[in-house]
C-alpha cells in the first residue's frame, strides 16, 4: 500500500502521542504522584495507533487496562484526562472511576470493565445500535491474551456473530497474563485467532510491532465489516516492556529477553527509522514535537494537580442519572 | 376488567414499544415462542426481528449488551427468563450495568432494564426458586422493582423503560396467573407508578408488615384474618426496593410502633435483614418490640412440592409470627 506523507506524520504523531505520555505517566506514578496501579503499553504503540487509525465519527472503541494514554490520543481533552488520571473533579468521573475508566464519550469511547472481558457484550450492544440505525459505523472491542481466555468474550463472539453485528475484536497478545507467560496459559497458538476460529470470522494475525502491518490488515476488516461483513477477528503480537503494574520485579521472565525486544523491537523507533529514511519526517521534528508535548502536558499535570477532589458530600453525585 | 399479572406485564411492554421505537427486546425464547409464560407472544410479529431478538444462552451478553446499547442511544428491556441466571451475569449486573455511570461520569446515561421471573412455583427445585433482590441491592446504583399486582406492574414496569437509571425488574412467578379488578379505562389510560414509592396496601394499627412481591397477596390474607383476632396490621408494599421509600414506611412504623418483613426468599442476610438493620438503626425509640422477620428457611429450595410450599411463607405462617409479637 502507498501512503501520502500527511498520514505517514498522522500516524507517527498517534504513536510517539502515546509513547510520550507513557513516560509522564510512568514519571509521575515513579514520583508518588499518582494514587492508583498504573498498567504500562510503553512499548506497544503500533499496535494501538495502528488499530485506531480505521477509526470514523461515529465508532465506539473499548479500551484494555493497559495504555491508559489511548483515551488522549483518540481525542480527550488532556485537563479531563490528567484530572481522572489523578482522581480529582476534573476528571471524566470525577475522580469517582479512575485510570481504568479515563475516556471520553463524545470519541465514541464506550467505558472498560476491570472486570476485563465481562464488557465484551458492551461492544455487542453499541454494534446493535449501528446496526438499528443502519450506520456503516463498526466497534473496536480490544482485550488482551489473558483477557482471551474468559467466556463472556465468546458469548459476545456468539452474538456478534449471529446477528452480524460490526465488532472487531482485537486481541492485543503481549504474551503475558499478568506473570503467565502465554504458553503457559493458552493452550492454542494464536490467543483469540486460534480459539475464535470456530466462529469462522475473517481473522488476521499481524505483527503488532508494525504498525503499517496492524493499520492495513485492520482497514482490510473494517472496510468489510462497514460494508456488512459482520465481525471480524485481529490479533496483533507485540511484547510487554514494563512488569504487569509499576512495581512488578518481573522475577518470572528472562531480563535479556526483555532488553532484547526494547532495543532491537520498539516499533516506534523502527516506524521513526523508516520515515526518516524516507525523507519524510527529520529528528529534528520529532525532538520539537517532544519538546513540545513536555511543555504542554507539565502545564496539565500541573493543573490537574492543583484541581479540587470531589467533596465528601459529593461522593453520591452521578450514582443515577 | 379482570387483568393478569402477566398480561399486565406484556401490555406495558406493547404500549410502550408502540410509543418509542427506540425501546429493543432481547432475551431467550422470546420470539416465536413467547417467552416461556406467554408473556412476548405475538410482539415479534408485531415489532419485527430487529426489535424482538432471541438470544442463545448468552446470560453475561444480554446483560452488557444492554449497557452497551442503552448508552448509545436504543433503550433496551432485555429479559433474563430466571431470576436465577442473574447469578450467571452477576458481574454484568453488579459490576457493569449498576456501577457504569459512575465509574465513568455523567455523559454515560443507562435507560435500560432487565426483567426476570423470580420465585418459587411448582418444582422448579435449588436453582430455578431463588428471588434475587437482596443480592443485588448491595450493588449501588441500580432500581430493583418488585410489583405485588398486575396494576402495579403495568405502571412499574413503563416507569421503568422510561427511567434513565438501570432497572433490575422482578417477577414473582406465581403472580403471573393471579388477577385483579381494574377498571378498563383506568388500565388502558397509559397510567405509570412512580419508581421509589411505597404504596399502603392496607391501613392498620398494630403492627406494620412489609411485604414484597408475592409475599403481599399472603400478607394481606393474613392481615384480614387477624383483624378477627383483634390485630390490626397494616401492610406496606415497597414495590421498589432500591431505591427505598423510607419515609412511607417509617411514617407506618412511627404509627404502629411494630415492625414485620415477610419476602419469599431466604432469611440468612434476606431484604428483612437489611431492613430490620435500618428500622432499629433509624427508629429504635419508635419500637415496641422487635423487628420479626418472615422469610424462606435457610435451605436450597427442594424439589417435593410439599416441602417447596413448606419453605416459604404461608398466610398461617405469616399469623402466627404476628401474633408472636403480642405474646
Amino acid at each position: 500500500m502507498s501512503y501520502s506523507k500527511e498520514f505517514l506524520c498522522s500516524i507517527h504523531e498517534k504513536m510517539l502521542t502515546l509513547r510520550q505520555m507513557e513516560l509522564k505517566i510512568l514519571d509521575r506514578y515513579a514520583q508518588g504522584r499518582v494514587p492508583g496501579h498504573i498498567h504500562s503499553a510503553i512499548g506497544q504503540e503500533g499496535t494501538f495507533a495502528g488499530v485506531l487509525s480505521t477509526k470514523k465519527d461515529g465508532d465506539y472503541w473499548k479500551p484494555i487496562h493497559r495504555m491508559h494514554s489511548l483515551s488522549y490520543m483518540m481525542g480527550m481533552d488532556e485537563d479531563a484526562f490528567w484530572g481522572e488520571l489523578f482522581g480529582k473533579k476534573t476528571g471524566n468521573s470525577g475522580g469517582r472511576g479512575g485510570m481504568l475508566h479515563i475516556g471520553d464519550f463524545n470519541t465514541g469511547f464506550l467505558g472498560m470493565s476491570a472486570t476485563l472481558g465481562n464488557d465484551a457484550g458492551v461492544c455487542v450492544g453499541a454494534a446493535m445500535t449501528i446496526d438499528y440505525d443502519n450506520r456503516d459505523n463498526v466497534v473496536y472491542m480490544i482485550m488482551g491474551d489473558g483477557t482471551s481466555s474468559r467466556g463472556p468474550v465468546y458469548e459476545a463472539l456468539t452474538m456478534a456473530k449471529l446477528w452480524n453485528l460490526p465488532v472487531l475484536f482485537i486481541c492485543e497478545n503481549n504474551a503475558f497474563a499478568l506473570s503467565t507467560p502465554a504458553e503457559d496459559g493458552i493452550p492454542v497458538k494464536d490467543a483469540l485467532a486460534g480459539r475464535g476460529s470456530g466462529w469462522e470470522l475473517p481473522t488476521k494475525v499481524v505483527d503488532g510491532t508494525d504498525v503499517l502491518a496492524v493499520y492495513e490488515a485492520a482497514k482490510e476488516l473494517t472496510d468489510q465489516m462497514r460494508a456488512g461483513g459482520g465481525p471480524a477477528i485481529l490479533e496483533c503480537k507485540n511484547y510487554r516492556w514494563r512488569g504487569h503494574f509499576e512495581g512488578d520485579q518481573c522475577n518470572y521472565r528472562d531480563p535479556e529477553m526483555t532488553k532484547d525486544k526494547m532495543e532491537n523491537q520498539d516499533c516506534l523507533k523502527m516506524f521513526e527509522e523508516k520515515l526518516i529514511n524516507k525523507g519524510i519526517i527529520t529528528e529534528q521534528e520529532i525532538e520539537a514535537f517532544k519538546e513540545r508535548f513536555d511543555k504542554q502536558m507539565d502545564a496539565a499535570i500541573e493543573r490537574a494537580e492543583a484541581a479540587p477532589s470531589i467533596k465528601p458530600e459529593e461522593i453520591y453525585d452521578n450514582l443515577y442519572a | 376488567m379482570k387483568v393478569s399479572y402477566s398480561k399486565a406485564i406484556g401490555d406495558a411492554l406493547k404500549e410502550e414499544m408502540r410509543r418509542d421505537e427506540r425501546i429493543v427486546m432481547i432475551g431467550e425464547d422470546i420470539g416465536e415462542y413467547g417467552n416461556i409464560f406467554g408473556i412476548t407472544r405475538g410482539m415479534l410479529e408485531e415489532f419485527g426481528s430487529k426489535r424482538v431478538r432471541n438470544t442463545p444462552i448468552v446470560e453475561n451478553a444480554i446483560v452488557s449488551c444492554g449497557v452497551g446499547a442503552a448508552i448509545t442511544g436504543l433503550r433496551p428491556c432485555f429479559e433474563l427468563m430466571y431470576s436465577d441466571f442473574t447469578m450467571c451475569s452477576f458481574t454484568e449486573i453488579f459490576h457493569i450495568m449498576a456501577k457504569w455511570r459512575y465509574m465513568h461520569g455523567p455523559d454515560f446515561k443507562l435507560p435500560m432494564v432487565i426483567r426476570n421471573a423470580s420465585g418459587s412455583a411448582n418444582g422448579a427445585a435449588a436453582e430455578h426458586s431463588n428471588p434475587v433482590e437482596s443480592l443485588f441491592m448491595h450493588a449501588a446504583g441500580l432500581t430493583i422493582i418488585t410489583p405485588s399486582c398486575a396494576y402495579d406492574a403495568k405502571g412499574l414496569l413503563k416507569s421503568a423503560i422510561r427511567s434513565d437509571n438501570p432497572v433490575l425488574f422482578c417477577e414473582p412467578k406465581q403472580l403471573y396467573q393471579t388477577k385483579q379488578e381494574i377498571p378498563e379505562d383506568i388500565y388502558n389510560s397509559d397510567y405509570t407508578v412512580p419508581i421509589g414509592v411505597a404504596d399502603v396496601k392496607r391501613e392498620g394499627a398494630d403492627v406494620t408488615l412489609v411485604a414484597i412481591g408475592l409475599m403481599v397477596p399472603r400478607a394481606l390474607e393474613a392481615a384480614e384474618r387477624l383483624a378477627a383476632e383483634e390485630i390490626s396490621v397494616e401492610v406496606v408494599d415497597p414495590r421498589t426496593l432500591a431505591p427505598l421509600d423510607t419515609e412511607t414506611i417509617y411514617a407506618s412504623i412511627s404509627k404502629t410502633h411494630r415492625a414485620a418483613v415477610v419476602e419469599e426468599s431466604n432469611k440468612t442476610s434476606g431484604v428483612g435483614a437489611e431492613l430490620a438493620a435500618k428500622f432499629q438503626e433509624d427508629l429504635y425509640y419508635e419500637l415496641d418490640g422487635p423487628v420479626c422477620r418472615i422469610a424462606a428457611l435457610d435451605v436450597p429450595m427442594p424439589y417435593n412440592l410439599e416441602m417447596e410450599h413448606y419453605s416459604i411463607p404461608t398466610v398461617e405462617r405469616i399469623m402466627d409470627s404476628i401474633r408472636g409479637m403480642f405474646r
